[in-house]
């Protein structure tokens, strides 16, 4: 059955088990390396193990290669045959599929052919069927005939322009120097953990290190954290240029259309009928600016959190609702003119972090027997009140709108017929206060949430989003 | 409360007995804990530590279960299901049927010396649950919610392709691939 993939998955497939084999390769090589006097024969030995190892691998890409079958089925289901000893056979029906990714590796590049991985909605890491090579005729191809199954494909939509919005080089330099975040920081304390562990295992040569490594007096210190800081920065601004260059995303009749990525180019297609709520996030530099990113929840997408949850990387504020109705009517809604909780919920949104940054402030100084953790102590209240004023809510026409802030601010826009169930709440305090929080969810990584709403307009808002 | 009833299902009485043993079981096992660690803790924490475990153990195993199944109930309708729960915090929570993914009954230990059994209710945001039932009960309410998840859905599940409320009851989702 089938056709057999582009002859550059032989190449691909020998990358696979060389990768899957490198490690076992490596110990070899080390051990024959190190294990009797390095020499030249020794070194010998070793580019022998290597050649072997390639040529190895290269057999068995071609093995595989040769014993791979595809088919699209004229467009009713996706097949796909593999080995010869033991033989896989998976076979997807194209109702069921959910989403084809196109991605071009650097192999891939090297040979001008794409892999393919087609998704069902059972999501686990990865396509349920992935093509490791085919060329651009056949993508295209499945493209045509994933539209022609598409349940509500409409014909007469052909005519109509396909809009599409790009990111400019300028906003991508925008968006990669506001891009700073605080997990870039993690390898930096990583390295500082691992220096006290070296201090704590072995405390005379440790702290000989770390003394020598150690800056003198506070200007140094202040010139190593500025460092720090810089160098994560250059980093995050670095991976946004990297994952968002080249971005452009396109609406296709019901398909959204997303390329990405400077060195490794990414295409994502997503069914509008699966994007059930668009977040506007405005992380507090881009706020600053009036900027922000659109992201998307997707449902039954196993590799959204890394390709298809970004629907642009950087928008100016007024911009986003004319975006959405050009590319995404179905989430369009605006941003501003949500109501807010009631004053006397204000000091519901400052006294826990108060608390929580007094008591952290409080634990430091202790501990620590200086009085510096203390400048942490009042940092809980700026962030309540910045909390308080971000809080705001909306349902109209069916739309619901609710922002909230932890870190960054999150404006949650969605149609409340997609969520997946909403909830109300209320602690005893706030009952005495008459105030309660709601909370919609709309998918694992979109809880639209506010808190210290007067009770009614909670009920109110609770009933309004309703069991239809 | 609202526009929508309040639910009215309670979960079985023998509930607050599954509820009781964990409750105490838990603070038992606590107590033991601080007694080990008695040396790491500081002199008036130790005391203070152990105090509120017995406390816990003592006031906490009559009430505590017993409030949560007073407030606990829940409705399985045509179209959505309802549930309301917590003695402090007090959630009440509507689940589309059209969101159902499937449904499952669990059964723990206590649950089994008991014969109550845990129906738990997966969307794509996340999983709820209906803790507690008679074996029976939690069957039929299984396959119930299964039966309902099948045959409704709204213009958006309709138009998710290919994904018309993949539903088991029971059973793990995407066993019925291939």
């Amino acid at each position: 059955m089938g056709s057999r993939l582009h002859p550059a998955a032989i190449a691909v497939y020998a990358v696979d088990a060389l990768r899957q084999g490198a490690f076992p390769l490596l110990v070899i090589l080390a051990v024959s390396v190190f294990g009797g006097e390095f020499d030249a024969q020794a070194a010998l030995r070793a580019a022998g193990f290597a050649l072997m190892g390639t040529v190895v691998a290269a057999l068995a890409g071609a093995f595989r290669w040769a014993t791979t079958r595809y088919s699209f089925g004229g467009g009713e289901t996706v097949r796909l045959r593999t080995g010869a000893l033991s033989v896989k056979e998976v076979e997807i029906p194209f109702a069921r599929v959910q989403a084809v990714d196109v991605e071009q590796g650097p192999i891939q590049r090297l040979f001008g052919v794409y892999k393919v991985e087609v998704q069902t909605g059972g999501g686990g890491q990865g396509g349920e069927v992935v093509l490791g090579a085919v060329d651009e005729r056949e993508v295209a191809h499945l493209n045509e005939l994933l539209r022609r199954g598409a349940p509500d494909a409409l014909e007469a939509a052909d005519s109509l322009p396909a809009p599409e919005r790009r990111l400019t080089a300028r906003r991508l330099a925008l968006a990669a120097a506001t891009s700073g975040q605080l997990g870039v920081l993690l390898p930096v304390a990583a390295g500082a953990a691992q220096l006290g562990q070296q201090l704590f295992e072995d405390p005379i040569e440790g702290e000989r290190t770390l003394i020598g490594a150690l800056p003198e007096g506070v200007l140094a210190w202040v010139l190593v954290a500025a460092a720090v800081l810089a160098l994560a920065w250059l980093l995050a601004a670095l991976g946004t240029v990297v994952g968002f260059g080249g971005f452009a995303v396109r609406r296709e009749r019901d398909e959204l259309r997303i390329r990405r990525g400077l060195l490794q180019r990414r295409q994502a297609t997503l069914r509008v009928a699966r994007v059930r709520a668009v977040r506007v996030v405005e992380s507090l530099p881009r706020q600053a600016l009036g900027l922000a990113a659109l992201r998307v929840e997707v449902i039954g997408h196993a590799k959204e959190q890394a390709d298809a949850q970004t629907l642009f990387p950087l928008l100016r504020r007024d911009e986003i609702e004319p975006f959405l109705r050009e590319l995404l009517p179905e989430m369009a809604d605006a941003l501003d003119g949500l109501a807010p909780p009631p004053k006397r919920a204000l000091r519901r949104y400052v006294l826990p972090p108060l608390a929580a940054t007094a008591l952290l402030g409080a634990a430091a100084a202790l501990a620590l027997s200086s009085p510096w953790p203390l400048l942490v102590a009042p940092l809980g209240a700026p962030y309540g009140v910045l909390g308080y004023r971000a809080a705001g809510w909306r349902l109209r026409d069916g739309r619901i709108a609710i922002r909230s802030r932890r870190l960054a601010c999150s404006t949650v826009l969605a149609p409340a017929a997609g969520r997946e169930s909403h909830e109300l709440a209320q602690t005893a305090l706030q009952r005495r206060a008459r105030l309660a929080d709601v909370a919609v969810a709309f998918g694992k990584g979109t809880i639209a949430r506010i808190r210290h709403l007067d009770a009614d307009d909670a009920r109110g808002l609770w009933a309004a989003i309703g069991p239809r | 409360m609202s526009a929508i009833p309040e639910p009215a299902q309670r979960l079985a009485p023998h509930a607050r007995w599954a509820w009781r043993a964990t409750w105490s079981i838990g603070c038992c096992v606590a107590l033991v804990a601080i007694a080990l660690a008695r040396d790491a803790l500081p002199a008036p924490w130790e005391t203070i530590a152990l105090a509120l475990a017995l406390v816990a153990l003592v006031v906490g195993t009559p009430l505590v279960p017993e409030l949560r199944w007073r407030r606990w109930r829940w409705e399985v309708r045509e179209h959505e299901i309802d549930l309301q729960r917590g003695i402090l915090v007090v959630r009440r929570t509507l689940i589309p049927m059209a969101r159902v993914q499937h449904v499952e009954t669990e059964r723990g230990v206590i649950g089994q010396a008991l014969g109550l059994s845990t129906v738990e209710i997966h969307t794509a945001a996340g999983s709820h649950e209906i803790p507690l039932l008679r074996d029976g009960d939690a069957g039929a309410i299984r396959s119930r919610i299964a039966e309902l998840a099948r045959t409704d859905t709204d213009e958006i599940a309709r138009t998710d392709a290919g994904e018309p409320a993949r539903m088991d009851a029971g059973e793990p989702a995407g066993t019925d691939d291939g």
